[in-house]
């Protein structure tokens, strides 16, 4: 009896194990599949490893991964490039978004198509929408370089993808068109919860629009905005396809992101120790950005 | 009845012990996996798939699970295949990418397997690249010479003939890249080369001015030789064909190919792959192949076959069974006709290809023309870090052309660079 009386899980006081053991298969899914490969990732920087079997004894324990990758010019530049990319991106996603989100919260005729068509590059596979760009960008025939000789803004077609200004904004410009969607989206969630009184009562005090979006939406937007801004920011450091297909991180590196080049050392030239430190440290700067915005975020909200 | 059913039992048993101890466990049902990136190649595609039904026919009960992946994630698949200790059991690599995994033990030495069956490989093209650590690491299944493919009608209409040296061709270039309507936008391209893919075909499109000029990355010992006058006359030579847009750029091999044979381009350098594209394209009527212009033409290894080295000995068995019937002289004489490519056994009987593949003779004698200069895309010495070697290459080669720098003053860089890499930097 008493035995039936421990595994009672609707007493109150054991009410908390019943959520332990719903949530043990999410955690140990997570573990399996996150935590695990990245503790392998974490000891694979720690050894000097070309190519890794599993199972295989452990190599020596080294920092020379960690040494060679903060000496090394290629690093900093690619922390340099998603530094802009992520700034640029984000910056544009977010305006473009919010911009997108506000036109289609108004009342008009045509609102439900203008709201499919915002989301439609959300719902495109990445993989198609960077070949449709591509094509776009492309240097001898695409629709962009032949839109400007059209309007005589070019004399010639433009090397989009082998002249490194170009190809910076290319990549851009694909990552903007795939990633101010989810903005649009989550702004428009979040200004359908914005009670209508509020303006109401601040068209009675005499707001006009740009008061009205200055003192009542945009600060109870703001946990929303947040929370994306986040998201967003995370995408663009570890978007890998938009890149590898466009450009390739070239020319000259002026589009390699620490996604492409943890990648090139891994699987381009089986560097896979170095590439694991490359990873980890991308993982870190990831965690600080997080943890500095979500903890503003969490301010902000309480 | 007991005694009958007794009976009965006692023989049902031994039965099945002699059936199972008689059944070779060669002959068990037995899945081999093979992965390629040419399964659906025309040609050589419908040649594996042949050899693949041929030795199932032959070894019963053993299937060959023929599974493809894209060229573009080849080396990413493999690497993980391997690395988490599920290689498939025939190995099919390119000829620049097994070193690492021959350096890494996950390929079988072929060389014991050879000596059993007494199989000579004397004068099997490129088999020496395949020797790493002084082990037979796979059998070279393809060596190849480029060919030169051109545009009849478009020569004839600028009243040009085919050309036959590099300045020849530069002035067929010049004089058939178009731009019909004056919009800025060229119609019509003189050459074509693949700038967008990787490194190493980047490498592969600039190889024919490069040796033509007398010039390569490395000598016969593996020393780096790219600080010469010559290197620097090749890179002259290829940075005049971009700079002054006798080629597309940032296209891929594909899109460039299917330029060409859809008569949007005069001249194309290719291997023998490209016979079977032009004759899909829309200008496949106009569209004709010739020696290449230039002397040596690129050539060499292409991909290579082998075995995992952590498969079971009854596995290990098949899969040389199977490496087997593709070296044999009938299928690589099925080499030339099914897949419309170059065998490169000896013992492979080619008379009277040329009734099937017109052009064969011609696929021979640049690839022995290749052969007899030591040409190879891949720099003797600098095999393990053909990859980086590569990219670095290409970074600089872009360098010079977007910033036009003097291409004697890139070899200096290069030069640097490359003994950088091959030393470990």
């Amino acid at each position: 009896m008493s035995r039936v009386r421990l595994f009672d899980l609707a007493r109150p006081s054991r009410q908390h194990l019943l959520g332990y053991i719903l949530l043990t298969p999410a955690v140990l899914l997570v573990g399996l599949i996150i935590v695990y490969p990245l503790i392998i990732s974490i000891d694979l920087s720690l050894q000097a490893v070309k190519l890794p079997r599993i199972g295989a004894p452990r190599a020596p324990f080294t920092t020379a991964n960690y040494e060679r990758l903060f000496a090394s010019s290629e690093f900093w530049m690619a922390c340099w490039v998603t530094l802009k990319l992520v700034v640029v991106v984000t910056a544009g996603s977010l305006i473009t978004g919010v911009s997108t989100a506000l036109l289609v919260n108004n009342r008009f005729r045509g609102r439900t198509l203008a709201r499919l068509a915002m989301a439609l590059p959300w719902a495109v596979p990445e993989v198609i929408a960077v070949v449709i760009f591509a094509w776009i960008f492309d240097s001898s025939f695409g629709l962009m370089s032949w839109l400007l000789v059209t309007l005589g803004l070019s004399d010639g077609m433009v090397a989009w993808v082998s002249t490194p200004g170009a190809a910076f904004w290319a990549v851009a410009i694909t990552m903007i068109w795939k990633g101010y969607p989810f903005v649009s989206i989550m702004t428009l969630a979040g200004l359908q919860s914005i009670p209508t009184d509020f303006y109401n009562a601040a068209k009675v005090d005499g707001a006009n629009v740009f008061q009205r979006f200055r003192w009542i939406t945009l600060p109870l937007l703001m946990p929303v905005l947040g929370v994306t801004l986040v998201l967003v920011i995370l995408w663009v450091f570890r978007d890998f396809s938009i890149i590898k297909v466009l450009t390739e991180g070239g020319p000259l590196k002026s589009t390699q992101t620490l996604s492409i080049m943890t990648y090139d050392q891994a699987f381009g030239f089986f560097n896979f120790g170095y590439a694991s430190a490359v990873g980890v440290v991308t993982l870190v700067i990831c965690v600080v950005a997080s943890l500095l915005l979500l903890g503003r975020q969490t301010r902000a909200m309480y | 009845m007991t005694t009958t059913f007794g009976r009965f039992v006692r023989t049902a048993t031994a039965a099945a012990m002699l059936s199972a101890t008689m059944l070779s466990p060669a002959l068990a049902d037995t899945t081999l996996k093979f992965v390629s990136w040419q399964v659906d190649d025309a040609g050589t595609g419908d040649w594996w798939k042949a050899a693949i039904a041929a030795f199932e026919e032959a070894n019963p009960g053993v299937k060959v699970e023929f599974t493809k992946v894209e060229r573009a994630a080849y080396a990413d698949t493999m690497t993980t295949l391997f690395a988490g200790g599920q290689p498939p059991h025939i190995v099919h690599l390119a000829s620049f990418e097994f070193q690492s995994f021959a350096e890494n033990g996950w390929m079988e030495n072929l060389g014991p397997w050879l000596d059993k069956d007494g199989i000579d490989m004397t004068g099997w093209a490129g088999q020496g690249k395949c020797m790493w650590n002084g082990e037979t690491a796979c059998i070279m299944m393809n060596y190849f010479g480029f060919i030169m493919a051109y545009n009849k009608a478009i020569l004839e209409k600028e009243g040009l003939s085919v050309p036959t040296t590099y300045a020849e061709f530069l002035e067929v270039a010049r004089k058939t890249t178009k731009d019909f309507n004056g919009d800025g936008i060229t119609d019509q391209y003189g050459t074509g080369h693949e700038t967008k893919g990787g490194a190493g075909q980047y490498l592969t499109e600039m190889l024919s001015y490069i040796l033509d000029a007398g010039a390569y990355w490395t000598d016969k010992d593996g020393n780096i030789t790219i600080d010469t006058p010559e290197m620097v006359e090749g890179l002259t030579r290829w940075k005049t064909v971009v700079k002054e847009g006798l080629t597309p750029i940032d296209l891929s091999a594909g899109d460039i190919r299917k330029l060409f044979a859809d008569g949007k381009m005069a001249l194309r350098l290719d291997g023998p792959w490209l016979y079977g594209i032009m004759q899909k394209g829309a200008a496949s009527a106009d569209t004709a192949v010739a020696e290449p212009a230039f002397s040596p033409p690129v050539g060499g290894s292409s991909n290579v076959l082998g075995m995992a080295s952590e498969i079971s000995d009854e596995e290990k068995a098949l899969v040389w069974d199977f490496i087997k019937l593709v070296m044999s002289p009938e299928w690589q004489r099925k080499y030339a006709t099914i897949g419309k490519n170059t065998p490169p056994s000896p013992a492979a009987d080619v008379s009277g290809v040329e009734q099937e593949v017109p052009h064969f003779p011609l696929l021979i004698k640049t690839m022995m023309a290749a052969s007899d200069a030591g040409v190879d895309r891949i720099p003797t010495g600098l095999e393990i870090q053909y990859n980086e070697f590569g990219k670095m290459v290409q970074e600089e080669v872009q360098r010079m052309l977007i910033e036009d720098l003097d291409p004697a003053e890139v070899v200096k860089v290069m030069q640097e660079r490359a003994e950088t890499i091959k030393n470990g930097g």
